[in-house]
């Protein structure tokens, strides 16, 4: 009889249990930590794919310039040409996928915040590089395309 | 130990070993169809995380407050009302009081909607207006990033990539990384009930794009390239090289990564 085991029941007990209850951890850790945990580092590595499992929502100036050569190559002309399409025709990754949804015309009128106003409203904080207006006595009509081509800033309609 | 050895004990041992060792595979193949259970993930994407460093720059004299890249971000993310992973500030400086001599005198923060809508005229009138200006703020892509070290179940990590993210999986909610992060990037998502931070567009620059707030900034105030794949005439890399570069807060030990460049004393 080997003599620990002669040792009082009720330390055995207890021996036995903390094995057991050591033995159902690493039995779980075992089976229920994913197999990427730790591919990179302490985390689960297939978190990455997840994350960037998501669908775009911006198609980016790539995809636009890939069709509309036209427009893009006298954007690069002007001033706009650091813009993206995207930012003053809003989001085309609908149209993008398919071009039969065509993107909704920009309404020239709107003297609001949702066009040019939006970057050229002159406020003491913006940079001086930027071309400012006071929109409510700059303007002699009511649209800003009247006098300016956004696509070609330097150039005056005809 | 080898006095109480016996024939039957050592056949005993020996068997247990052999069922053992027949029942690894069995266990193998039961931990693999545990863990496709609990799996979500779809395939891998052909990307190697190794192979890439990314980094913003963001330049103070550019950014015209638009508010452009907030909107862009928003959408992008789906990121619920009210909260915000990419922000605009509007410092506003005032002139010294008169026969002061003090070189500034008090500076206004805000950023109304984190600038999603543009900024109204501020409340201070021209004329006391010392110097005003915008500075974009999102995660600083910290190298030694303490909203990681908070973590208490390994939910966010700092991607090799450069990109700190939240495996929204593990994350419990517990809001320690929120409270740890000096810049203020994090914030609870009352949607998914999980930390939710600016992941550069991950979704996005995986795909080879720009992260949306970069592609959509119109007066290039935002820029995003890959240290380690630098494009012909990187953008990213003329902007360190053209400019005098800073970091916010690089007293914290925190190890920004994302740069500035025209950045005042005030911005912290």
């Amino acid at each position: 009889m080997p003599r620990f085991l002669k040792m009082p029941p009720q330390i055995i007990r207890l021996v036995l249990l903390t094995i057991g209850i050591v033995c159902a951890y690493f039995t779980a850790r075992y089976f229920l930590t994913p197999q990427s945990f730790g591919q990179y580092g302490h985390y689960r590595g297939d978190a990455l794919q997840e994350i960037a499992a998501r669908q775009p929502f911006w198609a980016g100036k790539a995809a636009c310039v890939e069709c509309h050569t036209d427009h893009a190559e006298k954007l690069a002309k002007g001033e706009h040409k650091t813009l993206s399409c995207e930012t003053c025709h809003g989001p085309g990754e609908a149209h993008v996928k398919n071009p039969a949804e065509k993107l909704p015309k920009l309404d020239m009128t709107k003297l609001d915040m949702s066009l040019c106003v939006r970057c050229h409203a002159a406020s003491p904080s913006k940079p001086k590089w930027l071309h400012q207006i006071n929109p409510h006595n700059h303007y002699t009509g009511n649209v800003c395309t009247e006098c300016h081509v956004p696509h070609q800033p330097n150039e005056v309609p005809p | 130990m080898s006095e109480n050895m016996t024939r039957r004990g050592a056949i005993k041992g020996l068997a247990g070993i052999v069922g053992g060792l027949l029942a690894l595979p069995a266990a193998r193949t039961c931990k693999a169809a545990v863990q496709n259970g609990l799996a979500s993930s779809p395939a891998p994407a052909g990307y190697d995380p190794f192979k890439h460093k990314w980094l913003m720059a963001l330049d103070v004299d550019r950014c015209i407050g638009c508010g452009l890249c907030v909107e862009a971000c928003c959408q992008e993310n789906s990121v619920p009302e009210g909260h915000w992973r990419t922000w605009i500030e509007r410092y506003v400086i005032t002139k010294p009081k008169a026969e002061s001599g003090d070189t500034r005198g008090e500076t206004f923060v805000d950023s109304p909607e984190a600038g999603r809508n543009g900024f109204p005229e501020s409340l201070i009138p021209k004329e006391e207006i010392l110097k005003s200006f915008f500075v974009p703020k999102l995660c600083n892509l910290c190298e030694h990033s303490p909203c990681t070290q908070v973590c208490p179940v390994g939910a966010t990590f700092d991607a090799p990539d450069g990109a700190v993210l939240v495996d929204k999986n593990y994350c419990i909610g517990c809001g320690f990384c929120v409270q740890a992060c000096p810049y203020g990037c994090r914030f609870l998502n009352p949607v998914t009930h999980t930390a939710d931070k600016c992941t550069l567009c991950y979704h996005r620059i995986t795909r080879g794009l720009k992260p949306a707030c970069v592609e959509i900034c119109p007066s290039q105030a935002r820029i995003f390239g890959d240290r380690m794949n630098p494009v012909a005439e990187d953008p990213l890399e003329r902007f360190i090289a053209n400019n005098k570069v800073e970091k916010l807060k690089q007293s914290l030990g925190t190890g920004p990564r994302v740069v500035y460049a025209g950045l005042d004393e005030e911005v912290r």
